[in-house]
């Protein structure tokens, strides 16, 4: 008995203790509905004549709203229902709330409510409530309705009288001031139910349709009541391609006057709309976005980084467990992918997007360098601090009761029944559809723009299906408390509890001039410790929902202010000289110190060389075609660039090496800095070859610079005629002669060309490294080294200075080097699959491979190399441009990426299958359907996609024995960086910082007279599932105290174009670097 | 003790004398029953496993002639095929004593035709359901096992000959490239699917001396001008859709034979899948070899000249679609004639000229033809497990008719993919009648 009491307390002191440990631990607690009073659950029947087949946002659920609506300072909460009532709970302090919602009127008239969204309409400083139904369709009855606020807590649907009742497929409203002129207009999103399978012309969104997005005028500063549809005068897109799930309203080019993004489902691009200031918009997505978030569901717009400016959030449904991934619909086939580009639509994956908004530079996407990318079937996204640390984080909801992407549904669920009439076959299918509950996303901020998911550490774990979602401060602590709609559950009201984190809070309330009373659309800033926090108060975020209008700031351990400025929406900007902290600011328009406008510097006119010159790629080579798991192109790796004096005036010439069916161009600069071009025969007879890589040197030895063209292009197999490299002798004239006899005949895809004297003879002779097999991605091609007779001819002599079983593996960039400085010259080269590689010159005769400490991991995808002494202390170092973070590949030391190849299946032609780490499991990367295509037997392995999500390692896939057939090769480090030389010869590695890593760098050089590094990017030849990279065109960093610094040149480089190569010029006596671009024009980099 | 040593031994006695017992298993396998349910498993796993209409055809046809050679093997009024078929070497196979024919023929079947598919647990399942059952019919172990290792001796040389048919290498050749140019194929909704076996005219023929020997008529020129040609039988197509009976519309639905149909709604997408063309004419001939009392043997040759029949129409039509690449309908009246219009049924991933399913049909229809004469009441119930009715017809040729023009009907083909389609097919069969015997010539002329 004794015994049995001692360990029933120890039992109920566990108990105790551990929901004790969950209150005090965690920073969100879920509220009880039985303590807040909010019942709300939106409940959903799914039934024979309203289901997911016969509305296809049956599942998309509702919105919350929330504002203060008889302005007691306590913010309330609406939540809106789809076959429930909608229901607005009062706020009466201390977490408890009143449901009033029939009182007041708002209840939704039994309409199928999505999305809500509260403003002062009418200018009398009471929030009115704006709520989007389902119009007549399929038993459904409703319309838009606008709750203007009567005061005392009371409502009336005025809809009609504003003009504004619309009758369709409601989504949401935002509003906004997009005229200036004192009142709210209103932006209606609306989605369509047409088949959105059958792909239209993306120019029908130029074809205005009564269901379409629209905007609205309010007239109310014209002294009228009610709306004017101003969508045909606007630039609105309004057409039936429009599937709107998320309307956001930030300033995002930071002119003052706010802007509109949608994000769209199905095959429509997202929306960017710009405020062109005159009343209307300018659609300009594809000019500032690369890439957008193919099915997007909600969005918001908010500054995570303190610039000021709001990057993008957008939401898709790609899976975050890697079984569900496995066995879930992904990136759309190459063939699809294609068509969609040929309907006119933009490039779309389905993954998350975050949009980091460089300012005139567009926005660089960064969600896969950033870990945001996969939070399965996504809804809501909201940007805020969470955790008050002065860093903006990310909450995302999910969860769908009916899981449509779930493959094994789609290829094999269907079962024939010859009982079953059509509609009962159907909906035997809802039944057959998958479902799985999942806890919603909480990424933390680590403050370099990556994030980790907390949901678990701070309490936000409950599985749900949620959608809506809005965050306010309900208990007025300076916290933000989080509001979550879900689906056939109560909804969640989570208490923030950053107030026992010890980290200082600031609340903004706003009070501006005129009729929009709360100040909707005022961007304020916060400004201490030398850091500053922006947000705008926009009340339309997220998902079908809204947020209060008092703007609430973590300011971390902040101990006070410098000062808080806000730009109302009029367009005046105010200081306001407030220094406390843990505070709440009432701030009324005209009380600030008129901020003094900071002059817009007007650019200097920079003097930048100018060469008409565009490498123009019309390849129109598909290599996934004959090799459907190649994961990336080796078809638009040039331009090729050589520089010298080719004429011996003193003067910088340049030879352009030309695509496809574009010849090959040389340029002679005048004393005055222009260039002209040399007109020769000779290089346009070579058109057809694609030149990747050029070099000048005096190859035979008569004084005169010679030209050295590498072709590549990997479209012809290996000899083909215009893949042989070619040597031109120049005469010093600005001449070139083509030498035929100059070359064995090799015919590989040229990458690059190392140059130096290995023999000691006096001449110089070509280390000539390949890049891929074609046809075969994985295998080595022919790298090789030619020693010159002397005479600029050149014989193969690979095998006696490397031995016979030299295998180069894949080479992408090769440079001679004297790393030891013993005045002999090393090969250091590398490429994909495979690490920094040494050879050293023995005895004159010989390249012996070196191994070297620090340099075991280096391999990754290495596109470019350069050797220099980065930070001067007398050793070199090895500088890389690599595959970057921004990839959904990510390789470390412990859990690097694997490409297996060989000829699995024995029929002659070897498959690459790329093995990457999910969580703890070696999985292909490739998807089940393009293994299977490649590979078709390996179906016998797995009969579903279920017990392929199983499969866990390589051996699971393979027999042991095929395995042993084949090569592994491995990539650690997908970083760019430089390895650093050490006294002792070995090398540390010290990446470069973040902001390089958002895309793969294709050049790397070193400035010496800069000391700084000069790195180009961007890539848009991956296969689809790893989607074209261009987050970032250029960046140059100079090694100062044993770290990285940005260092900014002036240059004419856009962010999206694609740098290959980054050459030394000098032009009328400056010094520049010419930055070739693939399909574009030459850029410059002013280096003076 | 004793009592037990005499139990023990009367025991084995007793089993030594119901052993010994002969039971006669002769007619254990008479008809084509088993090989019927052996080909609607395949069907079954053909379509779990969605191969395409040419790729289904080559699995009957080498599975049916695993069976036939077992048959040709026992039965000197039948002729082996192998040494007849091209690239194919003459076999001489000596069953032992022990070896059961039928079952033998039957093991051959399931042997072969396993080896041509993924899921093969599906057909294992299957295979040894029946054994079981056959063995419960008395059929001594031994006799089990040399038949189903004569089976397999068979299967094997059968399995050889198929390996080297380029199927294997073709898995890896390039995928279609679409081009946009004018008049060509692209991609169709709603699945937009990549054209499948571009290169199944490098399959090997059985028969055909190559790919091309029966090279159709081409299409009409291309034009967008509504006074063309081309523009006239798309408009047709648009026309018939429209102005569709009831009875066009069953016959289209019917006939549909799409192994891969997506359904499509919003988010929601899965497949629905039916049999093959070819494998429809398989059942066609199941059914009528029953219905005409064939044995063992004959189905076996019945099942072995139409698969290679709807085989050698298959790549003969093919290599006229990656001839001539053709628009399909959909494409080109959603361009050209209504952006909304969506066919009655679903275009299939491939181009257009010549209509697959004329081709096999007529193709298959020919030889049934020869088989049982064209004039034979055909009561189809092919597709009866997928949930449409059973049609009937009163000969092969109207059969094969009816189920060329329901593409038109569908909205999936234009009228000259389906004349040409039915000339070819029959062009095809014929040539094959004249090229390879089932029956010894002196038989034959008897």
């Amino acid at each position: 008995m004794k015994r049995f009491s001692t360990a029933f307390l120890i039992g109920i002191g566990l108990l105790f203790s551990c929901k004790e440990k969950k209150i005090a631990d965690t920073l969100f607690e879920l509220m009880p509905s039985e303590k807040t009073g909010v019942a709300f659950e939106n409940t959903l029947i799914s039934s024979d004549s309203l289901n997911i087949l016969e509305y296809l946002y049956f599942y998309n659920g509702g919105g919350v709203a929330a504002g203060d609506i008889n302005n007691d300072g306590l913010v309330d909460l609406y939540f809106a229902g789809n076959q429930v009532s909608n229901r607005l709970y009062l706020n009466k302090g201390n977490f408890q709330f009143e449901d009033i919602s029939e009182s007041a009127g708002v209840s939704g008239e039994g309409g199928w409510s999505s999305g809500v969204t509260m403003a002062d309409v009418n200018g009398d400083g009471l929030l009115d409530i704006y709520v989007s139904q389902v119009g007549n369709y399929k038993g459904l009855v409703g319309k838009n309705r606008l709750y203007i606020n009567q005061g005392e807590n009371k409502f009336e649907d005025q809809a009609s009288v504003y003009g504004v009742d619309f009758f369709g497929f409601g989504t949401q409203a935002a509003f906004l001031d997009y005229d200036r002129d004192g009142d709210l207009d209103m932006y209606l999103l609306n989605h369509s139910v047409k088949s959105p399978e059958v792909f239209a012309r993306a120019n029908q969104r130029n074809e205005p349709n009564q269901l379409g997005d629209k905007l609205f005028k309010n007239l109310l500063s014209e002294g009228k009541t009610g709306f004017e549809d101003v969508t045909e005068s606007s630039g609105i897109y309004s057409s039936i391609l429009g599937f709107g799930l998320g309307v956001g309203v930030e300033d995002v080019n930071g002119d003052g006057w706010p802007d509109i993004y949608v994000s769209n489902d199905f095959t429509e691009n997202d929306y960017l709309y710009l405020n062109l200031q005159d009343g209307t918009f300018k659609e300009s997505l594809e000019s500032l976005v690369s890439s957008t978030s193919r099915y997007s569901m909600g969005n918001d717009l908010a500054d995570l980084n303190g610039d000021g400016l709001p990057e993008i959030f957008t939401t898709d449904m790609l899976p975050r467990d890697p079984e569900i991934w496995m066995k879930s619909v992904g990136e759309d086939k190459a063939e699809v992918y294609e068509i969609k580009k040929q309907f006119g639509y933009a490039d779309q994956y389905v993954r998350n997007h975050l949009q980091l908004n460089q300012g005139e530079n567009g926005f660089s996407e960064i969600a896969l360098f950033s870990e945001v990318y996969a939070s399965d079937w996504s809804w809501s996204p909201l940007i805020f601090d969470m955790d008050n640390d002065g860093l903006a984080d990310i909450h995302i909801t999910n969860g769908i009761e009916k899981r449509p992407n779930d493959l094994d549904f789609i290829q094999y669920s269907q079962q024939a029944d010859p009982k079953l009439t059509r509609k009962e076959l159907l909906e035997n299918q809802i039944n057959l559809l998958p479902t799985v509950k999942l806890p919603n996303l909480s990424f933390q901020n680590q403050g370099n723009l990556q994030f980790s998911d907390q949901a678990i550490n701070w309490g936000l774990d409950q599985p749900s299906y949620s959608n809506g979602s809005t965050y306010a401060d309900l208990d007025n602590d300076g916290d933000l408390d989080l509001i979550i709609n879900n689906l056939n559950q109560p909804a969640f009201i989570y208490q923030n509890h950053s107030e026992k984190s010890g980290n200082s809070f600031l609340r903004i309330n706003l009070k501006a001039k005129g009729n929009n009373t709360f100040g909707m659309g005022a961007k304020v800033g916060v400004y201490f410790a030398g850091k500053s926090l922006f947000q705008q108060y926009s009340g339309t975020r997220g998902f079908l929902s809204g947020t209060a209008s008092t703007l609430v700031f973590g300011l971390g351990k902040a101990l006070a202010l410098d000062s808080i400025s806000v730009n109302w929406p009029d367009g005046t900007e105010e200081v306001f000289l407030k220094k406390s902290i843990n505070q709440t600011f009432t701030l009324n328009q005209g009380e600030g110190k008129t901020a003094s406008k900071t002059a817009i510097r007007s650019k200097e006119a920079t003097f930048y060389p100018e060469i008409s010159w565009t490498h123009q790629e019309t390849n129109t080579l598909d290599e996934t075609k004959r090799e459907y798991l190649i994961p990336k192109s080796f078809a638009s790796m040039g331009p090729a660039v050589a520089v010298g004096d080719v004429n011996g005036d003193g003067l910088d010439d340049i030879y352009l090496g030309g695509a496809k069916d574009q010849s090959g161009t040389l340029f002679l600069q005048n004393i005055d800095g222009t260039f002209l071009e040399k007109k020769s025969e000779i290089f346009a007879q070579f058109a057809r070859a694609e030149d990747v890589i050029a070099a000048f040197a005096d190859l035979n030895g008569d004084g005169h610079l010679d030209l050295y063209v590498g072709s590549g292009g990997n479209e012809h197999l290996s000899g083909a005629l215009f893949k042989f490299d070619r040597i031109f002798f120049g005469n010093g004239k600005g001449d070139f002669l083509f030498s035929p006899m100059s070359l064995p005949r090799l015919g590989e895809n040229t990458s690059t060309l190392a140059i130096h004297d290995v023999d000691g003879d006096g001449d110089l002779d070509i280390f000539v490294g390949s890049s891929v097999v074609s046809g075969d991605y994985g295998a080595s091609p022919k790298s090789v080294l030619l020693i010159n007779q002397g005479n600029g001819t050149f014989q193969d002599k690979t095998k006696e200075w490397f031995g016979t079983d030299i295998d180069f593996g894949m080479v992408n960039s090769a440079v001679w080097a004297d790393l030891n400085g013993n005045r002999i010259s090393s090969l250091i080269f590398t490429g994909d699959w495979q690490g920094i590689r040494i050879f050293e010159i023995i005895n004159g005769k010989k390249l012996q491979e070196q191994a070297m400490s620090g340099l075991e991991y280096s391999a990754g995808w290495i596109q470019s190399l350069a050797v220099a002494d980065v930070n001067g202390d007398g050793k070199l170092d090895i500088l890389t441009g690599n595959l970057g973070l921004n990839s959904k590949l990510k390789a470390s030391q412990e859990k690097p990426v694997w490409l297996y190849h060989g000829d699995f299946d024995e029929n002659g032609q070897a498959d690459p299958i790329i093995f990457h780490y999910m969580g703890d499991q070696l999985v292909p990367f490739a998807s089940r359907d393009e293994l299977i295509k490649q590979i078709p037997a390996i179906k016998r392995k797995h009969s579903s996609y279920q017990i392929y999500a199983e499969k866990a390692r390589p051996t699971d896939l393979f027999e042991d024995a095929t395995l042993a057939k084949i090569t592994k090769q491995a990539a650690y480090e997908f970083r760019s960086g430089a390895y650093l030389q050490q006294t002792d010869g070995s090398y540390v590695y010290e990446p470069f910082p973040d902001q390089s890593q958002l895309s793969p760098i294709f050049s790397v050089s070193w400035d010496e007279s800069k000391k700084s590094v000069f790195l180009g990017g961007n890539f848009s030849g991956f296969r689809v599932d790893l989607g074209t990279n261009l987050a970032s065109a250029f960046g140059s960093f100079h090694w100062k105290e044993n770290a990285w610094t940005s260092i900014n040149f002036g240059n004419t480089i856009p962010s999206k174009s694609e740098i290959r190569n980054l050459s030394t010029i000098r032009v009328n006596g400056n010094n520049y670097r010419v930055a070739a671009s693939n399909s574009g024009p030459l850029y410059w980099i002013k280096l003076d | 003790m004793r009592n037990l040593k005499f139990m023990l031994f009367s025991g084995i006695l007793l089993i030594a004398v119901s052993c010994a017992e002969p039971v006669d298993y002769s007619e254990a396998i008479t008809d084509g029953q088993y090989i019927n349910e052996a080909q609607d498993r395949i069907t079954e796993v053909i379509i779990h496993d969605i191969f395409s209409p040419p790729v289904a055809a080559r699995i009957y046809t080498y599975a049916s002639l695993a069976a036939y050679e077992v048959a040709a093997s026992v039965d000197p009024n039948y002729v082996s095929l192998m040494g007849q078929l091209n690239g194919s070497e003459k076999t001489s196979f000596k069953p032992s004593e022990k070896v059961y024919p039928p079952l033998a023929s039957l093991a051959a079947y399931y042997y072969v035709g396993t080896a041509m598919i993924f899921s093969e647990e599906m057909m294992n399942e299957h295979r040894d359901a029946t054994f079981a059952t056959l063995k419960k019919k008395g059929i001594p172990s031994e006799v089990f096992e040399a038949s189903v290792a004569f089976g397999k001796e068979v299967g094997d040389a059968i399995k050889a000959y198929s390996s080297k048919d380029n199927y294997h290498q073709s898995r890896s050749f390039p995928k279609f490239t679409v081009t946009g140019e004018e008049g060509t194929w692209q991609p169709t909704p709603p699945a937009y699917m990549e054209a499948i076996e571009p290169h199944w005219n490098k399959i090997r023929t059985f028969v055909l001396d190559s790919a091309s020997q029966f090279k159709p008529l081409p299409p009409p020129p291309f034009s967008t001008d509504p006074n063309s040609k081309f523009f006239k039988v798309a408009k047709e197509v648009y026309d018939m859709d429209i102005a569709a009976t009831k009875e066009q519309k069953e016959t289209a639905l019917f006939w549909d034979c799409n192994p891969y149909k997506m359904n499509v709604k919003g988010h929601v997408m899965f497949a629905e899948k039916k049999i093959t063309p070819g494998g429809h004419w398989m059942s066609i001939a199941a059914i009528v070899s029953k219905a005409d009392g064939r044995d063992w043997k004959g189905v076996a040759e019945v099942f072995a000249l139409t698969g290679i029949s709807l085989n050698e129409a298959f790549i003969s039509c093919w290599d006229e679609k990656y001839r001539s690449k053709l628009i399909r309908p959909e494409t080109y009246i959603n361009q050209h004639i209504d952006e909304q219009w969506v066919p009655l049924l679903q275009t299939p991933p491939f181009p257009e000229h010549t209509s697959g399913h004329s081709v096999a049909s007529a193709a298959a229809a020919y030889t049934l033809a020869q088989l049982f004469g064209d004039e034979f009441h055909i009561v189809d119930s092919s597709e009866v497990a997928y949930g449409l009715p059973i049609r009937e017809f009163d000969s092969f040729s109207q059969a094969a008719e009816e189920a060329a023009l329901s593409r038109f009907y569908g909205g999936i083909h234009y009228r000259p993919a389906i004349e040409y389609g039915i000339t070819g097919g029959r062009d095809i069969a014929a040539y094959i009648w004249t090229k390879v015997d089932t029956k010894p010539k002196n038989v034959a002329t008897n």
